[in-house]
């Protein structure tokens, strides 16, 4: 378990690189927006998992999208990870009651293996000014058949580009991650991006049998990125989720994937073979955007382990220092305390 | 894109789209590269596994050049796997890991693709067993063929050439490539003084070493099951 003093130190890291801090604000997937909506269970989820939000009957929920981008400047264009973190709403649907959360993110793998691996991460992904590359570097980086460095998006004067690259380039396991965060891109819509809750979690049938599992979010709307050759818009995330949300409900499927005995089960770097099980969880409906925004969009709190029985973490490192550091973040912001339980919640 | 681009900016982005371009890199660029920083091909079929899931819906895609590049020659082929309808059929029922085989002509490649369950070894030899005399009708109208057909002669000789034959499959996500490419050259190290933006000639140059490959392991709508386990959950049996 990573203490109170460590996290405190992650959030610090985090925040000490971020080219225009926010104070009051979330220090990453800063800008969001809150939608409301409900989970339905499959058939067979139930079978795979006791956790409440599996047993068939509708789920009300919270969703917050965002960017995950650090600062209050918004850039929803910008080739970026995008956050989908939802909050189920338990035992009758009380926004303050008892809840799970799910967290995840457009990135499939993350590039740190566990804390000391993330602060060094911090150190060498240092923000750096950024100009466009000189045209006869790129024709030499084209000679050698070498992807070129990206040309800045207008008004980005630093990014962290370069030292990511620097730390991938030392160390393999980082490479996924960081190759696969600089190809991401911006989606059309949130709606339309798939997001993985990169951690391996363990889940409990109705016959006491554990296994490892990894969730994802698959947009029914399919998957679809903005072209990157043309300029990129600020502003449009919010506006066209509202506007597709006023004409259709948008739904996702929750996949679950089982992994096997040699899996990585305490590793978010190392991905699992696509030949693994997946199991259809349920299906999220999305119906409108939060009324009370600065509670459902901002205040709101979530934390990967807050969790529910027939759902336990894994090992994962860094799923566990996620733990406090959510929690040192949302104090530093006064966001909405850590409810586990429906003791913690009366 | 942004609106401070030069008229040489420009231009210099979309010279790799030009034709002068793509002519100067595949004619010059890519050979010397090659020539600089040599590759070899990676093999072919699935990656080792001793995983269960890992071992099942495995693929294979041969692809084999005709002796007799014409309509006639591709005809030949036709009719060499529609003579053999039941004797495949025969096969794939009595060997039983097999999800499913196509044969495919493009070009003048005689192609086999199939997914199936269990080692690849096993799966050549119970073939060989059950329908050997389609692979010998097939093979003998391919290059090469000759020297190990009869193939129920040649068991361990027909299963090294269908192995070489059998495409280098791309790992699903990009940077598997390198790590496929560095275990080759028994380089096993977490650490490195890699370089990532290096990623595309690799991928360029393994492609030249390996023109024909799959790309990715499969996208399967039921991974983890076998095909026996989907015929009994069906109950139509085996």
């Amino acid at each position: 378990m990573t203490g109170s003093s460590v996290a405190k130190q992650l959030v610090d890291a985090i925040i000490a690189n971020l080219p225009e801090p926010a104070p009051g604000l979330r220090p990453v997937h800063t800008m969001g927006v809150g939608v409301d909506g409900y989970f339905m269970a499959s058939d067979v989820a139930r079978n795979y998992c006791i956790a409440e939000h599996f047993r068939g009957h509708r789920v009300e929920v919270s969703v917050r999208f965002s960017n995950g981008f650090g600062g209050p400047k918004q850039h929803d264009g910008w080739s970026d990870v995008r956050g989908m973190a939802t909050r189920f709403h338990l035992q009758g649907g009380v926004k303050d009651g008892p809840a799970t959360d799910l967290i995840a993110t457009t990135l499939g793998e993350f590039f740190a293996r566990n804390v000391e691996d993330f602060f060094e991460f911090t150190k060498i992904a240092r923000q750096h000014p950024v100009q466009r590359e000189s045209p006869w570097r790129k024709i030499l980086d084209m000679l050698q058949l070498k992807e070129p460095v990206r040309d800045p998006y207008p008004k980005e004067t630093t990014n962290t580009d370069a030292g990511a690259l620097s730390y991938a380039n030392r160390y393999r396991f980082a490479q996924l991650a960081v190759f696969e965060a600089a190809q991401i891109g911006a989606p059309v819509s949130y709606t339309r991006a798939t997001y993985h809750a990169i951690h391996t979690f363990m889940v409990e049938d109705p016959h006491g049998v554990r296994r490892p599992v990894r969730f994802s979010w698959q947009p029914v709307a399919g998957v679809r990125t903005t072209d990157p050759t043309a300029t990129p818009v600020d502003k449009y995330l919010r506006h066209e989720l509202e506007e597709r949300l006023r004409r259709w409900p948008a739904r996702f499927m929750l996949m679950m994937t089982i992994g096997e005995a040699g899996d990585a089960l305490d590793d978010p770097t190392k991905p699992w073979s696509a030949r693994r099980v997946r199991v259809v969880m349920g299906t999220l409906t999305l119906t409108n955007l939060a009324k009370d925004q600065v509670a459902d969009g901002e205040r709101i709190s979530f934390n990967p382990w807050r969790l529910v029985p027939g759902i336990e973490p894994s090992g994962d490192p860094i799923l566990h220092a996620r733990r406090c550091a959510y929690e040192v973040s949302r104090e530093m912001r006064g966001g909405c305390p850590f409810i586990r339980s429906q003791a913690d919640a009366k | 894109m942004p609106s401070d681009e030069s008229w040489l900016d420009r231009f210099v982005s979309g010279l790799p789209e030009t034709r002068v371009f793509q002519r100067l890199a595949s004619w010059l660029l890519v050979p010397y590269w090659a020539w600089r920083t040599p590759v070899k091909p990676l093999p072919g079929g699935p990656h080792p596994s001793i995983q269960p899931g890992d071992n099942i819906q495995c693929m294979m895609n041969l692809i084999m050049p005709l002796k007799d590049k014409s309509p006639i020659g591709r005809a030949k082929a036709a009719l060499a796997i529609a003579q053999n309808k039941d004797a495949i059929y025969a096969g794939l029922d009595n060997v039983g890991t097999v999800h499913f085989a196509r044969f495919v002509i493009v070009g003048d490649n005689i192609c086999m693709f199939s997914v199936y369950d269990g080692d690849f070894t096993n799966y050549i030899r119970d073939f060989i067993a059950t329908i050997g005399g389609v692979f010998n009708a097939v093979v003998k109208l391919v290059e090469g063929g000759d020297a190990v057909t009869p193939c129920e002669h040649n068991v361990e000789a027909f299963i090294q050439w269908v192995h070489e034959r059998d495409l280098y499959q791309v790992p699903d996500t990009a940077t598997d490539l390198l790590r496929d490419q560095e275990a080759l050259n028994g380089d096993k190290a977490s650490f490195g003084h890699d370089d990532l933006r290096l990623l595309p000639r690799k991928v360029v140059l393994q492609l030249r070493a390996n023109a024909n490959v799959s790309l990715g392991s499969g996208y399967r709508a039921y991974p983890g099951f076998s095909a026996a386990q989907v015929r009994n959950q069906l109950g139509i049996g085996w």
